[in-house]
């Protein structure tokens, strides 16, 4: 029995991309797959809220349709994330391995070890900052959710290859239109990326081969990247469709 | 009476409050923001619960219910709830249903 299970799958859009998430807790929760690294990106860009969030609250509605970003709710909670210029990666274990125990706090710490690793292989010196972000030089680089379902845990997150704080600003609300300048310097002086660290800009394929490795010095041998398997591409379409481009689902709050 | 809280309490998320109330009792708590909980239905549903309560007991009410199904909270607290549902109350912003 293989420990790891490593899908590379990527650009998609939002709907796909959170139900294949969900088909993925499926396959591993139902014992049909061992637990599984993926590694993806968003195509179109898209806004994904947390689970707890208002669409309308954090999300400027009329302006993602106008641009054709997508806006998705995740199963998982946290903030507003405008996924752009990204390596987005998920995990799912079940909740007895040793990567899920000794709580909520501890398990966001060694999940983002393999991400912490990636940064290093890159050249950049990042660490963990509970509960979910990872830092570098003070700034964050990543944002990470965890939700535990089915007795498994899933946690994805986002690693910044790039961000333009222009665009993320004209898709998210901004509480007063007239702040919207002060509030982009703010959110420069607290987020960075990996282009902006190493002072060159640093694609998704570029910088893919990092994270894979750096999750792999955490995890353990993950093999070659593969693909979802027929049946739970088939689940992950389901999800998109019945869950994931909702209205009922994405205006749950 | 309807009211509204926007802040983020001392060391916990965005909260957002969205609260209807009528004699002293909850009609409706809406509770958003970037905040955690596991399991998540678990939330949904101690919120839905707190319909009934009186407005000065929603906190604890809050905290009742979820800990009667086993939800843990991340970045926010019972107590800010119930912190943010007196300031709308005490501050008279509410505007008659």
């Amino acid at each position: 029995v293989k420990a790891w299970r490593y899908l590379e799958t990527g650009a998609n859009d939002a709907f796909f991309n959170m139900g294949l998430d969900e088909a993925i807790l499926e396959s591993v929760a139902g014992g049909l797959e061992p637990p599984t690294l993926r590694l993806y990106r968003w195509k179109p860009s898209a806004v994904s809220v947390g689970y707890f969030q208002g669409v309308r609250d954090e999300v400027d509605l009329g302006k993602c349709a106008e641009l054709g970003i997508d806006v998705v709710r995740r199963l998982t909670g946290g903030g507003a994330v405008f996924h752009a210029d990204e390596v987005t990666y998920s995990i799912v274990v079940p909740e007895t391995h040793p990567l899920a125990a000794g709580g909520i706090l501890d398990s966001y710490k060694a999940i983002c070890a393999g991400v912490v690793a990636g940064f290093k292989i890159l050249g950049i010196q990042a660490e963990f900052a509970p509960l979910n972000d990872i830092v570098a030089g003070g700034r964050k680089v990543s944002g990470n959710a965890q939700t535990r379902k089915r007795g498994c845990l899933l946690q994805h997150g986002t690693i910044l290859l790039g961000v333009d704080l222009e665009a993320m600003f004209t898709v998210l609300q901004v509480p007063n239109e007239k702040l919207k300048g002060k509030l982009i310097e703010d959110v420069k002086a607290r987020v960075s990326s990996v282009s902006a660290m190493l002072g060159h800009p640093v694609g998704y394929e570029e910088a893919l081969p990092a994270f894979e490795r750096g999750f792999a010095e955490v995890l353990g041998e993950l093999g070659p990247g593969s693909i979802p398997g027929d049946d739970e591409l088939r689940r992950a379409r389901i999800n998109a469709r019945e869950r994931f481009s909702s209205g009922a689902w994405t205006f749950k709050r | 009476v309807k009211g509204s809280y926007i802040g983020k309490p001392a060391g916990s998320k965005l909260l957002r409050l969205d609260l209807e109330w009528d004699g002293g009792l909850v009609v409706c708590a809406s509770i958003r923001g970037d905040f955690f909980a596991h399991p998540e239905d678990g939330f949904d549903e101690a919120e839905a619960a707190l319909a009934g309560v009186p407005v000065a007991e929603l906190g604890a009410a809050l905290e009742r219910e979820l800990e009667a199904r086993g939800v843990t909270l991340f970045g926010l607290s019972p107590g800010d709830v119930g912190t943010a549902a007196a300031g709308i109350v005490a501050s008279n912003n509410g505007v008659s249903a």
